[in-house]
């Protein structure tokens, strides 16, 4: 069967719905980090929203995964938490009444018996605390991305990818945030902007509004 | 007489539950109930119109592509404004491999194993297996070797004792009976299933730019450039790309997949007797095969009490009876509002009480058409088309009852009006679009040839108030958005899913939803393990929570099961 491309050597992908306050953390995480960080060509880093059992293609093949998730764990909203597949396995089986219920076990556990499974994967996982349309992320969650930002790089450099600050830190397509929170200030060092993509200015300048600032790249 | 609630209660957010009154070992009654707010809607308003497919898409992360599509739709019927047929294709391929990547995982990963018990196939004879899918089938992954690669790893799982994700299945029930060598060929196909899932995956990348989320849709068309003497647009190779992918994809939907529904459908007869429940069909027409969208290669229409010669088309998406009939209730949801409501004038104001089953009980509103409830989805499809004559649908449609009279069961268009009849209607749903993806792909690359290299009329907006309904014939059936622009800007948005028109909750007057008449007179052998009352809630393929998720790192049970 065609393979499209080489296997990147790790792929940094954010889990959740950015339009879900603290279920954000994932997309968000992986965003800021990707502004922050020069890595070499052979990192992935995507968004992939909440797939559900759609995850096992973006798994398929890879060598070392990082997730970046909100999780459902005891302990304080803005805790993070890294996992390795063998805490996760340790999970109860579960009852699937919807395909949306999340996919990550059943996709790794399908790729693992067809022989295509991620070769390592670590879980970032924060615990969030109010998950509600529209909220944008809680104060407690704004504090966890710097964490998790630092356990994707110290992942990384673990693993001898190339990985480090950019000279000059890229504008973060927040695209779903109107107000960029106070996170990109303290954080990142950068203004926060309204509305980060600028949908309307591009339009107004004849051209068409996507997340990707109006490329679409193959 | 027992009670039985599904309920998945460790979620953060809530999703489906299903409630069931059993007694004499079937179902009395029932209650469908989504536990979270959706209230989605609320988060376009006041945004500019051109953006709203951004948002809409992350509506639900496994159909993101049908919301961007709808509200794209939505605010070009507004502005009356006409996409290019390049743009026009381009949406259909990507709709097309969406719907069959949507479905095949639907069959396999969602809803197989309340057929299949895997716990036998250590006892399959692989050489037998291989002789019966052979007789049926020219699939290359049927081989004897391929077959018996697949039970050693099954065999590895039973005997390990740790059946990991499979643990949750009901193996053993009474109402399990495929043959170990059906149960190994479909768990076989389960597994090659995930290699389809990657081609359709790359398809909707090479259009849309990016997957998941597509990128490349904008209000007025595509924002693919064409260009063939371009390497960095769309050009011959990647028209050839895109062809090879889809004759590849062909061969999993028509010789795995729809042959797999026949074996299921011929070992379960009896399935074709339960579950049927509103027994009135909606189904829009789409995939259009021109700019205008006039003509379209899958019929819509609407089909009442059962009565297939009741069938009223449903032409184009300007078509007024929709726009007219369809109206939402509340009074068993928790919303305030009284009466019916058409979705421009629509409001989504919570008014939250317990789970009441003579009250309010639900996060979903009661769409109605007419002031009945309506059943959507692939069944719906297949009605209308077989009803109304489409040649199409009538080919695949009789060639399934073929495959299915070869073992000896006898199942008409009328049976199909049940829960088996959804699954067997989703298969022959696909057939059909592994068909028309490549005719798409032909129009496409016909008109590109001839010259035509444009994909995007951009949108005007005038300084009035202006309605639009956008239509799409998604996986799971009839999506509408309805949408008021005022100077380009969202005053009102309404979705109606769906899943919000086979999970309803009951009406003004009463009249259950879908999946709750469809459960009524189900089969419970074993109220502890309700396999039968999944399946049949499974034969809609819920779609409940349109993209609320959390990781459960707890270890504690996703659902309940509760015996009360």
């Amino acid at each position: 069967m065609r393979q499209s491309t080489i296997a990147p050597r790790a792929s940094v992908f954010g889990l959740g719905n950015v339009l879900l306050g603290d279920d954000a953390f994932g997309p968000f995480t992986i965003e800021i980090f990707r502004s922050q960080f020069q890595c070499g060509p052979a990192i992935e880093i995507m968004d992939l929203g909440t797939p559900g059992l759609d995850l096992a293609p973006y798994l398929y093949g890879r060598n070392f995964v990082i997730l970046v998730d909100s999780v459902k764990a005891d302990g304080e909203p803005g805790t993070v938490r890294v996992y390795r597949e063998s805490d996760l396995s340790e999970c109860a089986a579960q009852l699937r009444v919807t395909d949306h219920d999340p996919g990550l076990l059943e996709s790794i556990a399908h790729l693992r018996l067809l022989g295509h499974a991620p070769v390592e994967l670590a879980i970032i996982g924060v615990i969030p605390e109010s998950c509600l349309f529209g909220a944008g992320l809680s104060s407690k969650i704004d504090a966890a991305v710097a964490v998790a930002m630092d356990q994707i790089v110290r992942i990384l450099i673990e693993q001898g990818v190339d990985c480090k600050p950019r000279s000059q830190p890229l504008r973060p397509k927040l695209w779903w945030n109107p107000i960029a929170p106070s996170i990109l200030e303290s954080l990142v060092g950068c203004t926060p902007v309204r509305d980060s993509l600028r949908l309307v200015d591009r339009y107004e300048n004849g051209k068409h509004g996507n997340e990707n600032g109006g490329a679409i790249s193959f | 007489m027992a009670r039985i609630s599904i309920d998945p209660i460790t979620r953060i957010e809530g999703h489906l539950r299903i409630d069931v009154e059993v007694d004499s070992g079937s179902v009395q009654k029932a209650w469908a109930s989504c536990t979270m707010w959706r209230g989605i809607e609320t988060i376009l308003k006041g945004r500019d119109a051109r953006e709203g497919w951004l948002f809409a898409q992350r509506f639900c992360g496994v159909c993101t592509t049908v919301h961007a599509m709808a509200s794209v739709r939505a605010v070009e019927d507004a502005l009356q404004l006409e996409i290019p047929p390049n743009a026009q294709y381009i949406r259909n391929l990507i709709l097309i491999a969406h719907a069959l990547h949507d479905h095949i995982v639907h069959f396999y990963h969602l809803s197989a194993l309340d057929w299949v018990d895997i716990t036998t196939i250590p006892k399959a004879n692989p050489a037998r297996a291989a002789a019966i899918a052979d007789g049926v089938s020219s699939w290359p992954g049927n081989s004897h070797r391929e077959l018996e690669a697949v039970q050693n790893k099954v065999k590895g799982l039973v005997g390990s004792g740790q059946l990991g994700i499979f643990a949750h299945g009901y193996w053993g029930h009474p109402a399990m009976r495929l043959s170990p060598e059906i149960n190994l060929i479909l768990f076989a196909h389960y597994l090659q299933a995930l290699e389809f899932q990657r081609k359709a995956c790359q398809v909707v990348g090479i259009l849309g730019g990016k997957t998941p989320h597509i990128q490349n849709l904008a209000v007025g068309g595509v924002m693919n450039a064409i260009n063939l003497n371009s390497l960095a647009t769309m050009n011959m190779d990647r028209l050839g790309m895109l062809q090879s992918l889809l004759q590849e994809m062909m061969p999993f939907v028509e010789q795995a997949y729809f042959v797999d529904a026949c074996f299921l459908a011929a070992s379960y007869p009896e399935w074709f007797r339960y579950g049927r429940g509103v027994a009135n069909y909606l189904a829009v027409p789409d995939l259009p095969v021109d700019g205008k969208a006039t003509r379209f290669d899958l019929p819509g229409g609407v089909i009442t009490n059962g009565n297939l010669s009741s069938v009223r088309p449903i032409n184009d998406w300007h078509d007024q009876a929709i726009r007219g009939a369809v109206a939402e209730d509340v009074t068993h949801a928790w919303y305030q509002g009284k009466g019916l409501q058409p979705p421009w004038q629509g409001k989504t104001d919570p008014d939250y009480t317990d789970f009441r089953e003579n009250g309010k009980y639900s996060w979903v509103k009661a769409p109605r058409y007419d002031g009945a409830p309506m059943q959507v989805g692939p069944l719906s499809n297949i009605l209308v088309g077989y009803a109304s004559g489409h040649a199409l649908t009538r080919k695949w449609t009789d060639l399934a009852f073929k495959q299915i009279a070869a073992s000896g069961a006898h199942i008409t268009i009328n049976d199909m009006q049940s829960t088996m009849g959804r699954y067997l209607a989703r298969a022959i749903r696909s057939a059909m679009l592994s068909e028309l993806a490549l005719q798409h792909w032909q129009l496409l690359s016909d008109n590109i040839l001839k010259g035509d290299e444009a994909t995007y009329n951009p949108p005007v907006f005038p300084q009035q108030e202006i309605v639009g309904a956008g239509l799409h014939e998604a996986p799971r059936g009839t999506l509408s958005h309805w949408v008021v622009i005022d100077k380009g800007t969202f005053s009102n948005y309404q979705a109606v899913v769906p899943t919000t028109w086979n999970a309803s909750p009951r009406d003004e007057k009463g009249a259950p939803g879908p999946y709750e008449s469809s459960l009524v007179g189900n089969p419970v052998a074993n109220a502890e393990s309700p396999l039968e009352v999944l399946r049949t809630v499974h034969s809609f393929d819920p779609c409940m929570a349109c993209a609320c998720h959390t990781l459960d790192a707890s270890g504690r049970r996703i659902a309940q099961v509760k015996v009360l």
